[in-house]
């Protein structure tokens, strides 16, 4: 429902599990396969010392030390920037309005409903029934239009069609209310608390 | 087991039924991808792990190039030095803990790779509703379905156990000793529930009685 960037996820870490497997199975085979430690040792000494030579080419004028470990430290700082972006971006898209268009008549300005009118509506509509043992309601922007997430949790046994019934048929009075069509997901789930409550005697 | 193909057949009839190819869908455009996005895992949480993971790593690495680039001391290891033992690898170390790290590693590294290919889906159907897109966790058909086969088959909550899965349902029942259950109504009452409850994929249904009764339920 939210606009949690999945594509980019799945790439990302597979990128990573997929560096983090050679990394381990090298290892393995160092520490395992000796023809593996001999090649290894000449073909990253190989690297190692066309790095060094690179450092010792790049000192920065008057001192010894190179300006790369400058520039590794910048790159570095550009990575962690960019991670703490990508977690920004998980589970973003909450919203606050429900409608907000232009009415296009006589007067000017454009109408504007709050997400909380929908939500209250709906909970106020939810809160007696007995069926329920809790029920959320979220505003959420899913391209650039507003969508409506209904979270119930009913107690044991209840029967999932019919209150999908029922709360689709409140959702349709809400329609008539606010004068729009939004996309509705409701999600009936199996919350912590109607785990612990023995709701098969309530009823 | 003629129970079992009867059943078969009733739950591919079912899901035919309700597999049409309606075009424009009347609850909004984009709900067949809300609907596809809600079945599915969004790999938020294993995202984080990662990206801890990798600010840690860099964060570290940071330390170390900031603290040569400015030439002082450096920190654990001079990053120099570390190279060098790197490239020494096989020596240096002994062989049990680098294959355990190496292990480790890897472990870890295939976990990261499976979240990223596997489908992820979540345990989920969906049910059909002309005005909204309905989600149900596979929970609450359990137990929806373990009233009805209780009632059906006469017998305490406890003595039910229904488990969902995508394509499958599996009732278990442990009968009252010496009051018998038939296997049949609790497979009718099963599927009657599931006929009106109409999920999509429609599973099929196995009825397990138990040889061995309760006593005193």
């Amino acid at each position: 429902m939210n606009n949690t960037p999945r594509i980019l996820n799945r790439i990302l870490i597979g990128i990573l599990g997929l560096k983090m497997l050679a990394i381990g199975l090298l290892l393995v085979l160092l520490a395992t396969v000796p023809a593996v430690g001999s090649w290894w040792q000449h073909w990253s000494a190989g690297v190692w010392s066309g790095m060094s030579r690179l450092f010792q080419r790049t000192g920065i004028p008057g001192r010894d030390e190179s300006w790369l470990w400058a520039v590794m430290a910048l790159l570095l700082v550009l990575v962690i920037a960019a991670m703490v972006a990508w977690v920004a971006q998980q589970g973003k898209g909450r919203s606050s309005l429900l409608v907000a268009e232009d009415d296009a008549g006589d007067f000017p300005g454009s109408v504007r409903i709050g997400g909380g009118v929908a939500e209250q509506a709906l909970r106020a509509a939810l809160a007696e029934r007995p069926d329920l043992a809790g029920a959320t309601v979220a505003t959420y922007e899913i391209r650039g239009e507003p969508a409506l997430k209904i979270r119930l949790q009913p107690r044991h046994g209840v029967a999932p069609h019919l209150l999908a019934a029922d709360v689709s048929a409140l959702v349709e009075a809400l329609d008539a209310v606010v004068g729009q069509r939004t996309p509705v997901l409701i999600h009936i789930s199996a919350g912590a608390r109607s785990r612990f409550s023995r709701a098969e005697r309530v009823r | 087991m003629n129970n079992a193909t009867d059943v078969r057949s009733k739950g591919s009839h079912a899901a035919g039924n309700s597999s049409g190819a309606p075009a424009p869908d009347p609850r909004g455009a984009g709900m067949r991808r809300i609907l596809d996005r809600e079945t599915r895992s969004s790999r938020a949480g294993v995202s984080g792990i990662a990206a801890v993971l990798v600010v840690v790593l860099c964060g570290y690495g940071l330390l170390e190039s900031a603290v040569r680039a400015i030439g002082q001391p450096p920190w654990l290891i001079d990053p120099e030095t570390a190279a060098e033992r790197i490239i020494a690898l096989p020596q240096g170390m002994p062989p049990l803990l680098l294959g355990l790290i190496g292990a480790v590693t890897a472990m870890v590294g295939l976990f990261f790779f499976l979240n990223a290919v596997l489908p992820g889906r979540r345990a989920r159907h969906l049910l059909a509703d002309p005005r909204a897109g309905v989600v149900v966790d596979d929970e609450v058909i359990a137990s929806a379905l373990a009233r009805r086969a209780r009632v059906a088959a006469n017998v305490i909550q406890e003595q039910v156990m229904v488990v969902v899965s995508q394509r499958q349902v599996t009732v278990n029942v442990r009968p009252t000793s010496g009051v018998p259950v038939s296997e049949n109504a609790v497979l009718a009452a099963v599927l009657e529930e599931l006929r009106e409850m109409d999920p999509v994929p429609m599973p099929e249904v196995r009825v397990n009685v138990a040889t061995a009764g309760v006593i005193g339920a």
